[in-house]
Order: structure tokens, then sequence, then C-alpha cells
């Protein structure tokens, strides 16, 4: 056979397969199709209109008048918004820092304590751990209200009952206290969530490189330090970017404990209640939401998430460039 | 798969059956109100509407107080309003009524005859024109512990100055004197500093010398406000940065606190705890060597009709039925503490209720300070009154900072506080 | 190794068992004082109950409709599970089979979704959703419940599907099998575990969600399970063996469904973050 049967040969092929592909590609978007539409109208077009409508002003539903940065003005420049704004930034990133410090800490800790394949009733701890994880965030805020009541409740009490009555305090009506305390509580719940995460990233480090290190004398102390934390810096990072888009909308935990205003005098107050107020609910006792202004809040919480975001993913490429990965 | 598919058919065929519910002649109304204690109270007078009139059915369906106006919003702007529902006083109500959610109440009958102008104003635009029909006015005074005042030997307080000496004496017993705590913010705005406001800013002549700039918010009188609540800090209860409302008043009916500062609101929930002692209520006293005392005496709800009802002409006829004699007294019976604005005269059986409503005479008769007027722009007079009164209670700020706040707080937005006499 | 006394081991049990004291003490006293008198709660916080009572039960029950946001919630879970499974398994086939621009494009589209809360586009969002009738609705909360499940569900499944040997799905494509055929038959079974990761990892948020229903949900027979609870905490916050037992019952179930799975749950939860 000539050369030139052959080629030929070879693109009725590639016509049929390149036939094939046009059918198969078709399935693949009708595949596509319910995705993209429940997810553009639901999520990604509500979440850009929404940006839009921060450049709009009007009473209602609907604000329709064109101002430009006005409601950014307004934010930034009005005493009443901008002090209300930066005070809810500032609590924001200390909730994210003690959930950090706490929860993320306390996580590694229970995490190595459990990826040890010898400790008896790993299995019951883990499903403890993670036990306040799958409770509704209201019914631990309710609870916690209730036990850190400082004439009823039960820590209080406690406290008393060990000799310790004198750290009794009024956890949640001291503006220096709040705060802390509801971060704590949040901290409580989600432990789990960076438990299992390390413990997973935990599970996948070789037996044999541990092993070779002992053999090596390397201390329990040194083998964490020197090898799995190292080796656990994405989980880490994933952990660390997931905490902090959770907690940068963190809402139910403070509206359960402190109610939408965060009381008290404002000291719980985040970035989601503060965007509650402004664009749904408005403040008591007039109640008269400005749905621009509260578009503004999302768009420049929208912006904060996207440097954090982007700043891990940059870090992460660097780190990925210097150990050649 | 297949389980999935049908599990995902039944549950389709749930939704679908939740939300086409049989309809039949009887027309059905809802009424929207911030009243969650009172859904078996309201259905008793609801039931009595609906025996007048058998064709049209009224379902309470509540919501909590501090949601309340953003509920009622959301459902206004989303079409799914009750049609007739509770409507706050003053610039709240207003505002429904500019953006047109509001029925304009002109023509119905009654309403003219049976309310003064007074009681329609916070209703009603500048000019008269009524969107609501003023329903129920609650008063605030001093609960007291009557077995615990006749053990300590105490006579009600008839001066400011008498009272903070009763409050010694009974912190010196070892009770707490007040119940009142800061852990609710609005109780501190609403039931302290309000209640006690119109004695010391001289009632409603007072309050209106504010509004129209011939007082300073931040003169002699609003600081003697402010220091009246400095006055109460020391006595109330230990940990009170975090007691809520609710604690407030178990504070009070366990007998553990002598004196709760309330409103008239309260009595319905203290008779159904049976407290086991004898309890009734002083109106707060004037300072000394003031002749005239007074009352918080607040219109606080009226009964607005929403401008896309589809049942309107049945509602009005609620409305009107709102005006009668009848209800009247069926409302004082039912819900004492609530007392029915209009001009006829009902004798209320409720013994607490007729103390409450006694303390009226001889005494000068306002609303609360921060509703009228002072709620229309931001910052709103209501949260820097509520903000200051906390502050002070605090210690972070001396009554005179707090008067400052309000006036300083008031003047970006409020011109008669920005022409105000210096 | 076992046998030897080992100190880091007895210091490990320690600190577990300190942890756990101080995550059951909560979930007790709330189980045991719901059953209490409500003055005894407040003499004896942590103890047996002297007198058993199910009045808080019976209260919170019959005032609050619990059948009826058990069923709202348990709907809205169901429905929007099942359309994020099935909907998130189809794209991510046709991501995972698909090398284009246009694909790798959608890819991040919807990953994007994974760092930027839903929450922020709620203004129009409101919007949307009084225009298509849908609020006070169940649909409308499933519809975003839906959309918010894709990115997560898209990433998981995706790198799921990835993984499947080619080999497989090539055979039962020169058998002339369709795509969707290839998707049912060769596909759905293998990524069983992936699916119960995105399940675990949706239903949490779902069942727990409180903004949604709070902004678009008003109406008495579309309330929630979260929506009903935080009513009846503002009504019972003066009886707390009524709050204690409204909350007792918005977590038992999910608490008794933990338990009897727990072992699946995290084996799903490890499986997922392995993958992340």
């Amino acid at each position: 056979m000539s050369d030139a049967v052959l080629t030929e040969v070879g693109q009725v092929r590639e016509r049929a397969a390149a036939r094939w592909d046009v059918q198969r590609r078709r399935t693949w978007v009708l595949f596509l199709v319910p995705a993209v539409i429940v997810y553009t109208v639901f999520m990604a077009f509500p979440l850009f209109n929404s940006m839009r409508l921060s450049l709009y002003q009007g009473k209602g539903l609907t604000p329709e008048t064109y101002v430009g940065f006005a409601n950014y003005t307004e934010l930034f420049t009005n005493p009443l918004w901008r002090d209300r704004f930066f005070n809810a930034l500032r609590n924001t990133v200390v909730f994210f820092a003690i959930h950090m410090l706490v929860q993320n800490t306390l996580g590694l800790l229970f995490a190595s304590l459990l990826s040890n394949v010898h400790l008896r009733g790993r299995n019951i701890y883990r499903a403890v751990i993670f036990l306040p994880a799958t409770l509704s965030v209201l019914v631990t805020g309710f609870l916690w209200t209730l036990i850190l009541n400082p004439r009823w409740g039960m820590l209080n009490q406690l406290l008393e009952g060990v000799g310790l009555g004198a750290l009794a305090r009024p956890w949640l009506g001291d503006a220096n206290l709040a705060l802390p305390v509801i971060s704590l509580v949040s901290s409580w719940q989600w432990v789990g969530l960076p438990t299992m995460m390390f413990l997973a990233g935990l599970l996948t480090i070789s037996d044999e490189l541990l092993e070779a290190a002992r053999v090596d004398g390397a201390s329990a102390w040194q083998v964490f330090w020197r090898i799995k934390l190292p080796l656990l810096k994405p989980v880490i990072g994933i952990v660390s970017v997931l905490t902090f888009v959770g907690n940068f909308n963190a809402f139910d935990v403070i509206f359960a404990m402190a109610g939408a205003r965060g009381e008290p005098g404002y000291s719980t107050d985040l970035m989601a209640t503060f965007f509650y107020r402004t664009a749904i609910a408005g403040e008591h006792p007039v109640a008269q939401p400005n749905m621009g202004l509260g578009a503004a809040i999302a768009t420049i919480m929208f912006l904060i998430l996207l440097a954090g975001v982007s700043l891990w993913l940059i870090l992460g490429r660097e780190r990925d460039e210097k150990t050649g990965t | 798969m297949k389980v999935k598919f049908a599990l995902l058919f039944v549950v389709m065929l749930a939704l679908l059956s939740t939300s086409a519910l049989a309809q039949d002649s009887v027309v059905q109304l809802t009424m929207g109100s911030w009243r969650v204690d009172d859904v078996a109270q309201m259905q008793v007078i609801l039931d009595a509407f609906s025996a007048a009139y058998p064709n049209v059915k009224i379902t309470f369906d509540p919501t909590n107080p501090p949601d309340y106006n953003a509920t009622l919003r959301t459902q206004l702007e989303g079409g799914t309003a009750p049609d007739l529902f509770y409507l706050r006083s003053y610039a709240t109500s207003r505002q429904l009524y500019e953006e047109g959610f509001l029925e304009p109440l002109g023509d119905l009958t009654g309403l003219m005859e049976n309310f003064t102008p007074e009681a329609r104003a916070p209703w009603a635009t500048d000019d008269g024109v009524p969107y609501g029909v003023p329903f129920i006015a609650v008063s605030h005074g001093i609960y007291y512990n009557v077995d615990l005042f006749n053990e300590l030997g105490l006579e009600i307080p008839t001066t400011w100055e008498g009272l903070i000496e009763v409050a010694q004496k009974i912190k010196d017993a070892g009770y707490t004197a007040f119940a009142n705590a800061s852990g609710d913010e609005w109780t501190i705005a609403e039931i302290v500093f309000m209640n006690l406001a119109p004695n010391f800013i001289g009632g409603f002549e007072g309050r209106q010398a504010y509004l129209k700039g011939e007082r300073c918010f931040n003169d002699e009188h609003a600081v003697a406000a402010f220091q009246a609540v400095a006055d109460i800090a020391p006595f109330l209860p230990e940990g009170q940065e975090a007691l809520t409302y609710y604690d407030s008043q178990q504070l009070f009916l366990l007998g553990e606190a002598a004196m709760w500062m309330g409103g008239s609101w309260d009595i319905p929930f203290f008779e159904s705890e049976e407290p086991e002692f004898a309890w009734s209520v002083f109106a707060v006293p004037a300072p000394e060597g003031q002749e005239q005392a007074y009352v918080t005496f607040h219109l606080d709800a009226g009964m607005g009709l929403n401008a896309a009802s589809t049942h309107k002409e049945e509602a009005k006829l609620f409305l009107e039925w709102m005006a009668t004699p009848e209800f009247a007294t069926l409302l004082a019976d039912n819900l004492p503490g609530f007392f029915p604005i209009s001009t006829n005269t009902v004798s209320l059986q409720n013994e607490h209720a007729n103390t409450f409503l006694s303390l009226n005479e001889g005494r000068g008769l306002d609303v609360r300070w921060a509703w009228e007027g002072l709620l229309a722009g931001q910052p709103d007079g209501y949260t820097l009154m509520q903000n200051g009164a906390l502050a002070v209670i605090a210690g972070t700020q001396t009554p005179q900072e707090a008067a400052d706040a309000l006036q300083d707080g008031l003047a970006q937005w409020f011109e008669p506080a920005q022409n105000c006499a210096k | 190794m076992s046998r030897r006394f080992q100190p880091s081991m007895a210091a490990a049990h320690g600190v577990l068992i300190l942890w756990a004291l101080v995550v059951l003490l909560p979930v007790w006293t709330m189980l045991i004082n719901s059953v209490k008198p409500k003055r005894e709660i407040f003499r004896n916080p942590f103890g047996l109950p002297s007198e058993f009572t199910l009045d808080g039960y019976i209260n919170a029950w019959t005032d609050g409709k619990f059948d009826l946001y058990f069923r709202n919630s348990l709907i809205v879970a169901v429905v929007s599970l099942v359309l994020i499974l099935l909907i998130g398994s189809l794209a991510a086939y046709a991501l995972a089979s698909w090398r284009s621009r246009v694909s790798n494009f959608l890819y991040i589209y919807f990953i994007a979704g994974l760092m930027i809360p839903i929450r922020l586009g709620t203004i129009n969002l409101f919007q949307i959703i009084q225009a298509l009738g849908l609020s006070d609705n169940l649909a409308g909360l499933i519809l975003i419940y839906t959309a918010m499940g894709m990115p997560i569900a898209t990433f998981v499944l995706t790198s799921f599907i990835r993984s499947v040997p080619v080999e497989l799905t090539e055979a039962a494509r020169i058998d002339g099998a369709s795509e969707f055929r290839i998707y049912r038959t060769v596909i759905l079974p293998l990524i069983r575990p992936a699916l119960a990761t995105v399940t675990i990892f949706n239903v949490i948020p779902i069942w727990n969600d409180l903004w949604f229903p709070l902004i678009f949900i008003r109406n008495q027979e579309a309330r929630t399970v979260t929506l009903g609870v935080t009513l009846l905490f503002g009504q019972y916050q003066t009886d707390w063996t009524r709050a204690l037992s409204a909350l007792s019952m918005a977590a038992v179930p999910v608490l008794a469904a933990y338990l009897l799975m727990s072992g699946q749950f995290i084996k799903g939860l490890t499986a997922g973050a392995l993958k992340g």
C-alpha cells in the first residue's frame, strides 16, 4: 500500500473520531448545563450583581439611583458607619486569630495524638471530638448562653463548687470578654474539622520515614517538628484558608449568643452581623435597611476574602517553586 | 438510583401539597404582630370578632420583637405580608406609609369620632391623614415587692432622692434593689431611661422644647436624666452586664430583687408566674422640689392595613370594630397592661392594671422621648440615648458626656438640635 | 510495645479525656436538665433529676410544631442533596472527560465558589427569589443550597473521576456505550466514596443554616428547625426546661444519626480532606 492510501485511511479514522468527539462533546455540554445554570443564577450572578448594587442608592428592595462610589464614601467618611465598619473588621480579625490559635492548634494536637495507631479508644475520641460540629450553631450558641449566665449558669456554679468562685464573671456582658468567649465556644464546636483534616494528612506520612527518623535517634518531639510539621504544610494552608473564609462570614454564633447588634456595645459585632443589620434588618427600632450601603459592605468583604485567598495561592506557589515540586 | 428518584418524587409531592392549601368561602385574614406572648389572649378577641362577622376569620401570626420590623418590611416588599399588622408609632410606620405599603384610612367609620387627634398623631401624616387605627398604649413605672417593703419597713418614695434612699436600705438589707440589667440593651433604653426621663425633662412640654430647638439635648435637664441613671447604677444586680430581660424578671419574681423598673405589659406574665408575695407598682417619683410629676404613657401600637391586601373590605370591618367600646373592653380585660386608646372609657377588671392606670391621675403623661421626630435620621435618638445610658451605667461616660454625645449625634441631622439656643 | 506502660500514652489519654469532658459536659447538661422541673435546674444543674418530667418536650412540641419544622428541614436537606449529587456528578463527569479551554474555564469558575461565601450575594439573591415568587417557599432554599453545593461537588467529584482509570471508560466507549450510559454504569458506582464525602460536606451546613431561612422564610408553614428553635428560644427564656427541651429536640436526631454512622462519617471526612 502506498503512503497516500495510508494517509487517507488515517484521515477517515480521524474524521470518524472527530464526529464521535463532537457527539460526545454535545452530551458533555448537556451534562454541564444544569450545574452551570443553577450555579450561575443562584450564586455567581447574585454575587456580582450585588457588587453592582453597591453603586446604587434607594429605598427598599431595589436601589435604583446610580450614585457612583457614594456608598463607599459614606461608609468610610461618615464616622457613624466608619466606626462600625472598622470595629466589625477588628472584631472579625480577633475572632479569626482566636480560631487559628485555639481551634487549629488544638486540632493539630488532637490529630497527632490520634494518629498513634496504638492509642486505645481512638475511634471513640475521634467521634467525641467531632460531635459538636454536628450540632447546629444555634443549639450550641443558645446552650452556652445558658451555661454562661452569671446568675444561674452552670459554669459559675462549677467554678464556685471547686473553690474558684473569684473567677466567675458576667462572661457575655463584659465588652472585653464577650468576643473571646464566643470565639472559644465557636472553636469548641468546630475543632473536629481541623482535627480530621490534620489526621488525614498525618496518616499519609509514610511509616518508613518516621521509622528511619526514630532509628536515627530522633525524639518524638523532633519527629513532630522536623518531619511531620513540614509535611503538613499544605494541610495547614488549607485549614487556614477554610478557617479564614468561614470566620469572615460567621454570623449564626453571634446572632445566637449576642444578638444581631453584637452586644454588649457592638463588642462582638462581626462583618456578617454588620452586613445583616445594614442590608437586611436595619437598626432597632427604626429598621430601615440600606441595601446599597449593605452591598458596599459585601463587596469589601468579597475583596478581603479575595486578597486573603490570593495571598495563600501565591505563597503556596512560591513554596512549591522553592521545593521544586 | 431508583430509590433516590422515588424519594425525590415523594418529597416534591409533599412540597406541592403545602403550597396548595384548600380554600373555602370564609375570608381568611392574617394579622402580624410582635407580641409572641399574647397568642392565646388575642385569639379570644379575634374569636369575638368572628362571632360578630362570621364570614371573616383572622389568624394571629406574631414574630419575635427584635425581628418584627425587619420581618414586616421583607414581607411587604416581597408581597407576602399579612393583611393587618401591628404598627409601631411615629417614624417607623410613617416610612412604611410613605413607601406606599399602608392604606390611608381617612374614611374609616368611627376613627375620627372615637380617638383624639393626639391619639391618632403617631399613625397619621403631618396634615392628619391617618394610616393606622390607634390600638394599645403601655405605661411605665416601678414594680415593687409589697411584702418585702413591709418587712423592711419601707414606704413608697415620693421623691427621686427618696427612691435612692429606699434603694440603699434594700441593698443594706442584703437584697438587690432594682432587677434591671444591661444584658438586653433595649431594656435600659425603653424601661429605664425613657421611663424616668419625663420627670427630669418636664414631660410633654419639655420634650416639645427639644423638638422645637428651644433646648439643646445636653442642657441641664437632659444631664439630670442621665444622672438619674447613674444614681440607680450601684443598685443593679451583680453581673447585670450579662443579665437579660428574662433574667431580670426572674430576679424580681423570685423575691431576690425588691423593685423592677418595668412596663405595664409585664402584668400578664407576672400574674401567670404566681410569685409567692404581693406585688404592686408605683410611679417614678419626681426630684425633690418639683411639684409636677410625669408618667411615660406610650402610644405603642396601631393597627395598619396592607395596601396590597386582597381583602381590604373585610379587613376594614375589623378596623372599624376596633373603634367600638366592645373592642376596648375586650382588649382591657384580656390583655391587662395594654390600655385601649379610644375615648370610650372602659373600666378595667384587672386589679394590677387598674393600679397602673391610676398612676396617671394628677401626673403629666407623655410618650417615650426618642419616638417622636428623633428616629427619622442617623444616628437616631433611640440608639444615642441607649448608648449614653449604658455608658453611664458602665461608668465609661459621665452624665454630662452622655448628654453631649446625644446632642452631637442628633446635631448631625436633626435641624432643631443644630440651631438650638446655646 | 503496647504492653509496656508509656508515660506519653498516659498523657495522650489525659488530654483526650479532659477534652471529652469539655465536649460532653455541656451536652449532658442540656439533655439532663431538659427533663428536670424548672426550679431544680438552678439548684442541681449537673445531677440526675429528682423528679422526671417531659413537660418541656410536650410544650415545645405542641407550641413549636416541631413535626412541621422537621419535615421542612428534611425536605430541604434531602432534595438539595439529591440535586447536588445528581447535577454535580453529571457536571463533574463532563469536566473530567472533556479537556478543553472551555471546560478548564468552567472548572475554575466552579472552584472559585469554594472561597466566596454565597451570603455576600444575599441582596441580589433576595431580589431574584422575590421575582421568582419563591420567598416563603422551601423551593427557594433548595435552589440556593444546590447552587451553594456546586463548588465542593464539582471539586471533589471531578478530581475523583479523573483518578478513575481511562481504560474503563475507553473500553465502554469502544463498545459504543452512550456517555450517559458510561456515567450511570461505570462512573457512578465507582465514585460512591466521593459522593459520601460530598454529602457530608453539604449536609451539615444545609441542615444547620440559619441565614437564608431567617431572611427568606416568614411563613409558619415553611419554617425550618433552626428558625423554629430561634423563635421558641426567644419565647422560652423564662423557662429553661422548655428552652433546653427545644434545643435537645433540635439536636437529638442529628446527634443520634451521627453516633450511629460516625464510622462512615469520619471516613468520608478524612477521605475528603485527603483529596483536598
